[in-house]
This record gives structure tokens, C-alpha cells and sequence, in this order.
């Protein structure tokens, strides 16, 4: 396990000075650090630590050195860990007494913590000078031993056991060893495959892998140092990954899983925006970074087939999304292994709530993936519920988030499990798209958003070229100007040519609005001619600003009148009604083409949640 | 910090005593936290604070402060 696959998940409702305590304590793996984080989360209201959680732990290797950092690991899921190890090597005895310490305790949870050299010394340190006859009696002494064990465990207690796979064992074997079917390793397994038997027939028995767990941490895994000074072979390094594995081994008691993943599309299910991009350059298949994206996919698919219920939440037009999943032949996914869709302009977490009506289920129980840190934050901020994965724009970290999150985590998938996508997907209407509402709600308050308005100028020209030959989706009338035209526009008297920049606390996203207005046919008339918003800048009413500030300055210039056009394109359809939004009077309009007016003087408010720098006029 | 100071508080911090108690004679018949579970932690925490490694015979002959600080004076930490 390397460090970022064990990052460590700090409960949500946890003041920040005692999430990031605990996580650097978690991080390093430091007693005293550990031990001043306990105190911190002791002292946190009984509310936000969530339910008392006994752990008893039977094992055959010295851990007590070590429970602080297993109790600070487990506390975070939440719970109130009560931790409680029963005597070195007395296995059977503390599992098969009702009455033993452990057992009496009524814990909530037993893990049985071992390893071959302890169960069955003789059958590591005497295997090369044992008969074949004498290793195979050995080997069944441990499968019976261990058989034994849980039907002795079903009569004393009805607590959910916990039995550890075994590790690889670090002495007394050599090259030839794993070239016998009766080696040391090819025991191990056996007798590890035995485990995952009984677990699989018993519902009262479940598997700690230890034996995974040493596998991805390697080398470091065991300190033979400690091992033999102390009997305690968990190495201080690796102590940190322990723990952290245990804790996901035993989450599902507490946390019940997450029932619906929810996706974002653009950057996220596939690389590249299909608006912009158009769906012959959208990037998904064999080469990187479309196979990330592929690898996605199928991440998302697989949990599909382990029941969990897939929704699409994209802000797209819902017949490029039909069309793009038609034509692309290389997805993993189809529209219909997603069990409720919204394909809007409206923003995500709306779109949330009503998948969650739409399915019947909370949205505590949903968990929500999107390469947009605006987005991620929106539905954080209304919904702090769902369990938001903490991604980047990198498709990397979007699969491994995917991969390694244990929201979906649980003991058990039946059959009626696997079957619940397959029947919401069945039943499924698609409903229709809703246009998007500009929200001024508390969340773009908190964003923070400030705005720059200020004419074109040789600096900006390039970005303005740029975006007016890009911008397909808030693009009111597709006009790809060159840089001449643009400079020639620029120079005649009484034109508005402006630029937005926006920046909120997330950072500097430049420009990312364009306006042009030219004086029309009459002195009296300032004439649209474009505007447009990068899709990047959606949902934050950059363009009530960009609006409030032409009304501005066309009034105090003298204009009578503004006229303005919605021209239709395959990928503006949200814009369509945009005039009429700012209040404009429909003139004219025919089947793709909209034409409008506004009598001078006029104003529009400034959106209260952007805060404009400065309009300085040339 | 320096590194008697260093030091003093792992063994502080581990077994809850205040540093301004110990000594270089300070021992585990001196700190009644320091058994030997409390050992294992220490031998850890010493390891990871100044970088080093102790064999199996250092580790056996820790019977006091002063002893560890000699110990680590060999392994090149400046005192």
C-alpha cells in the first residue's frame, strides 16, 4: 500500500484543528502525536464520534504497543473504539469460554490476529527434516484447528468474528520451497484458502486479510528486530497501513454502504468537454490518457455489477450526451447501466436531490465524483451529507479515488444486490431537461467570486480571439471572429468591448466572458454582436455582470436603444432563452434565429455575490 | 531543541512525566510507566527521532537515561 492509497479519511463533522492533527498523527505514525490526537478526539461532543465500538482481539504476537495508533485509525470512521487484547497465545482459550475476558466484554466486533510460526511453531522451524507424511498431518492440524475454532466460537458468542489470512512466513524457506505442493508457502495457502471458506459459508465469519495487507506493504510489513525482542512483528513504519486496514476491514459495522455513485461526465467518465470538443475528439480507449478514462469506466461498471446504483449528473445538452454515447464505440458504459440521469444546466446538487427522490434514497447514501472543484464544493456546501471524493483534474486521481474508496465497502453482496442497477435501470424515464436557473443562493456567496470588467486590450486580444473561436455552449451568436475583425470593432467609437475575468477562492480562472457591442445602423442603437461565457465560468452569473456593466455604460454613452440576436447552433441551446432572462423584448424570430430589443436608458443589477474590482473605460 | 532536550521528551511524552524531572540517572525503577511494553514504544520512538538503529545488545543494556544517551553519543548524535 503506498502513501497515497492510504490516505487517510477524517470524518466531515471533525473541527479542522482536530481532523488535521489526527491526520499528520495518522500520517507519521508518532506515539506522542498519536496519544495528543486521542485526547482531541476524546474531547469531541459524543455526537460527532459516533457510537461505542468493542473491539476484542484474540492473537499470537505482542500489539499492545501499538493499540494507540489501531484507536486513533478506528476513530475515525466514527466510532468510540474500545479496544480490548486478550492473552498472548491463549487463542482458543479466550474464543471458546463465554465467560473468557474477551467474550464477556460482549464486544462488537473479534478479530483473531495470528501467524503460522505461532500456530503451528514445529511446522515452520522442524519442515526440512519432516517427513512428507509429517508436513501433511501438520498442515491439517492447523485447517482443523482452525475449523474447530469457529464452530466453537458459534456456540460461545454471536459476535461477528474477524479471522486474519496468514502472512508470509520470514524464515527457514528457500528457492525449492515454492517449488513443492507441500512447502511452507503452498501450506500457507491452503490454509489461507481454508479461511476464505469459512468465511464464505458462515455469515458470522469474515476475513481480515493480513496476508494482503503484507503483500502490498512488502519488506517494510515486519520488523524482525522487534519480532525477536519483543515478539512484536508489525514494524513501526508500517504501523500507520495497519491500522488503516483494519479500520476498513471493519467500517461496514459501523458505516452502511454508499447506494449510489454519482458522475459527473466531461473530464470525469471521459476526457475532454463535449460541447466543446465535439464527440470525435473526446478522449476515451487504449491510449493514455483515454484508457485512464477507460479504467474509469470500468471501475464505475464493476461497481454497477456489485449493485450499486449509477446516476449521471452533467451539465450538457441531453442530446449531445445521447449521441456521444451512441457514436462512441470504445465506452465501457451506456446510458442505460445509469439508473437516473440529469443532463442539464441546473446546478449539481439540485440535480442530486431529485435523483435521490427519483430512486427512493437518501442522500447520505450517495457518493459524488466530479473533476470540477466548483462543483465538488456546491454539492459539499448544500449537501455536506454525501460523501464527496477528494479528486483533481488529473483522470488519475479520479481512478484511484474510484478504486480505493471504501464508501462501497460492505461484508456481503447478494445476488438481489447485483440485481437492484439492472432493475432501476429497467424502470428508469429519462426526464426532461430543465433550463438552467442562475442561483443566488448562499453557496456563490461563499465562493467568494470576484470579477474584473475592463475593455479589450492588446493583452487580452489573444484570449478573446481564442475564446471566440472555441466557445460552442454559451455563445449567443458563434460569431468567429479573427483578430482583425475583433481590433476593427474595437476601434470604432461608442463600441462596449469587454472582458470578464473571474477569480474565486479556489483561484484565477482569467478570462473567461467576452462582450462585444457596436453602435448599429442609427447613432442611437448599440447593437450585440457577441457574447459569450467559457464553460468553465457556468452557474456563477458571470453574465449578469458582464450585462449590468453594458447597461451601464450604453445608457451614460447616450444609446436610446440595444438590440441584441440569439443565433441557434447545434451546442447553444442553453443560451436560447438568455434575452429574454435579461429582461430583452423578442422582435423577431424564426427557426433559429431570435432577434431583440431594449429601450435606453436601462440598468441591471450587479449580481451580490461577485464582487466587481474595477470597469475602467478607455 | 537540542538533542538532550530532544531526548528528555520522547522519554517525557511516552511515560507521561515532565522533562524536568529526568536525569541522565532517571531509570525504569525511577519512571513507573517505563516496563517493558514501555519499552518497545521507546526503542521506536528513538530509532524514528534521531535517525538511528539499535542492535538487540545496545537494546538489553537500556537501563537508563544516561546509558541511552551514551548510546546514542556512539551512533554520532551530538550532545
Amino acid at each position: 500500500m503506498t502513501r497515497q492509497t492510504c490516505k487517510h479519511r477524517i470524518p466531515s463533522g471533525w473541527p479542522e484543528t482536530v481532523s488535521s492533527a489526527v491526520s499528520a498523527a495518522l500520517e507519521s505514525g508518532r506515539t506522542s502525536a498519536v496519544r495528543h490526537s486521542i485526547q482531541l478526539v476524546d474531547a469531541l461532543p459524543d455526537a460527532v464520534r459516533g457510537r461505542g465500538l468493542t473491539i476484542a482481539v484474540a492473537r499470537t504476537f505482542t500489539i499492545e504497543p501499538q493499540l494507540d495508533t489501531l484507536k486513533l485509525a478506528l476513530a475515525t470512521l466514527p466510532c468510540r473504539p474500545n479496544i480490548r487484547v486478550g492473552n498472548l497465545n491463549n487463542v482458543e482459550q479466550e474464543l471458546l469460554d463465554p465467560g473468557s475476558s474477551l467474550l464477556a466484554a460482549n464486544p462488537d466486533a473479534v478479530l483473531v490476529l495470528w501467524r503460522l510460526e505461532e500456530l503451528h511453531e514445529g511446522l515452520v522451524s522442524e519442515y526440512g527434516r519432516w517427513s512428507a507424511e509429517e508436513r501433511a498431518r501438520a498442515a491439517d492440524d492447523v485447517v482443523a484447528r482452525i475449523r474447530e475454532l469457529c464452530s466453537g466460537f458459534a456456540r460461545a458468542s454471536s459476535a461477528p468474528l474477524f479471522l486474519s489470512t496468514l502472512p508470509p512466513v520470514r524464515c527457514g524457506r528457500d528457492l525449492s520451497d515454492v517449488h513443492r505442493t507441500d512447502g511452507i508457502e503452498a501450506t500457507r495457502y491452503r490454509v489461507n484458502r481454508e479461511i476464505l471458506d469459512m468465511a464464505a459459508q458462515s455469515r458470522q465469519i469474515h476475513v481480515f486479510d493480513f496476508a494482503g495487507w503484507a503483500a502490498l506493504e512488502g519488506r517494510s510489513a515486519f520488523d524482525l528486530k522487534m519480532d525477536l525482542y519483543a515478539q512484536q512483528p508489525i514494524s513501526a513504519g508500517a504501523l500507520s497501513s495497519f491500522a488503516d486496514a483494519l479500520r476498513r476491514t471493519l467500517r461496514p459495522i459501523v458505516r452502511p454502504r454508499a447506494k449510489v455513485l454519482a458522475l459527473d461526465l466531461d473530464n470525469t467518465l471521459w476526457g475532454g468537454v463535449l460541447g466543446e470538443d465535439g464527440v470525435e475528439n473526446l478522449k476515451v480507449g487504449r491510449d493514455y490518457p483515454g484508457n485512464v478514462y477507460l479504467r474509469i469506466q470500468r471501475a464505475v461498471l464493476a461497481l454497477k455489477n456489485e449493485g450499486v446504483l449509477l446516476a449521471l449528473v452533467s451539465k450538457n445538452n441531453a442530446a449531445d450526451v445521447e449521441e456521444a454515447f451512441s457514436r462512441i464505440s470504445s465506452l465501457q458504459l451506456s446510458l442505460s447501466d445509469f439508473a437516473a440521469a440529469r443532463v442539464n444546466w441546473r446546478s449539481k446538487h439540485e440535480n442530486l436531490v431529485e435523483i435521490a427522490e427519483e430512486l427512493n434514497v437518501g442522500t447520505d447514501s450517495f457518493v459524488f465524483v466530479d473533476d470540477q472543484a466548483f462543483e465538488r464544493e456546491e454539492v459539499a456546501f448544500h449537501l455536506p451529507e454525501v460523501c464527496v471524493l477528494d479528486v483533481t483534474e488529473d483522470p488519475l486521481s479520479i481512478l484511484r479515488a474510484i478504486l480505493d474508496s471504501d464508501a462501497f465497502d460492505s461484508f456481503r453482496i447478494s445476488d438481489e444486490d447485483r440485481g437492484r442497477a439492472a432493475d432501476y435501470a429497467a424502470h428508469r424515464e429519462r426526464k426532461h431537461l430543465h433550463e438552467q436557473s442562475v442561483s443566488t443562493d448562499a453557496f456563490l456567496g461563499s465562493l467568494k467570486l470576484e470579477a474584473t470588467i475592463v475593455d479589450i486590450g492588446d493583452d487580452s486580444l489573444p484570449r478573446v480571439v481564442q475564446m471566440l473561436g472555441k466557445t460552442n455552449q454559451f455563445n449567443v451568436t458563434t460569431r468567429r471572429h479573427a483578430e482583425a475583425k475583433v481590433r476593427a470593432i474595437c476601434a470604432t467609437p461608442g463600441t462596449a468591448a469587454l472582458t470578464l475575468a473571474l477569480r474565486d477562492r479556489f483561484g484565477d480562472q482569467g478570462i473567461v466572458g467576452v462582450l462585444l457591442a457596436c453602435p448599429g445602423d442609427s447613432t442611437e442603437t448599440l447593437h450585440v454582436d457577441s457574447f459569450l461565457l467559457s464553460c468553465r465560468a457556468l452557474g456563477r452569473g458571470a453574465e449578469l455582470a458582464l450585462w449590468s456593466e453594458l447597461l451601464r455604460r450604453a445608457s451614460a454613452n447616450g444609446f436610446r436603444r440595444l438590440t441584441a440576436e440569439y443565433i441557434a447552433s447545434a451546442k447553444n441551446a442553453q443560451v436560447a432563452d438568455l434575452y429574454d432572462r435579461l429582461g430583452m423584448v423578442r422582435l423577431r424570430e424564426d427557426a433559429n434565429r431570435c432577434s431583440y430589443e431594449l429601450s435606453l436608458p436601462s440598468s441591471a443589477p450587479m449580481p451580490g455575490w461577485i464582487a466587481v474590482n474595477e470597469t475602467v473605460e478607455k | 531543541m537540542n538533542n538532550t532536550e530532544k531526548l528528555y521528551k520522547v522519554v517525557a511524552d511516552l511515560f507521561r512525566v515532565e522533562p524536568a524531572e529526568l536525569n541522565e540517572d532517571s531509570s525504569q525503577d525511577t519512571i513507573p510507566n517505563w516496563d517493558s511494553l514501555g519499552m518497545v514504544n521507546l526503542i521506536s520512538e528513538l530509532e524514528q527521532t534521531f535517525g538511528v538503529e539499535f542492535d538487540l545488545l545496545e537494546i538489553a543494556d537500556f537501563k537508563t537515561v544516561g546509558i541511552i544517551k551514551s548510546t546514542l553519543a556512539d551512533k554520532g548524535v551530538e550532545f
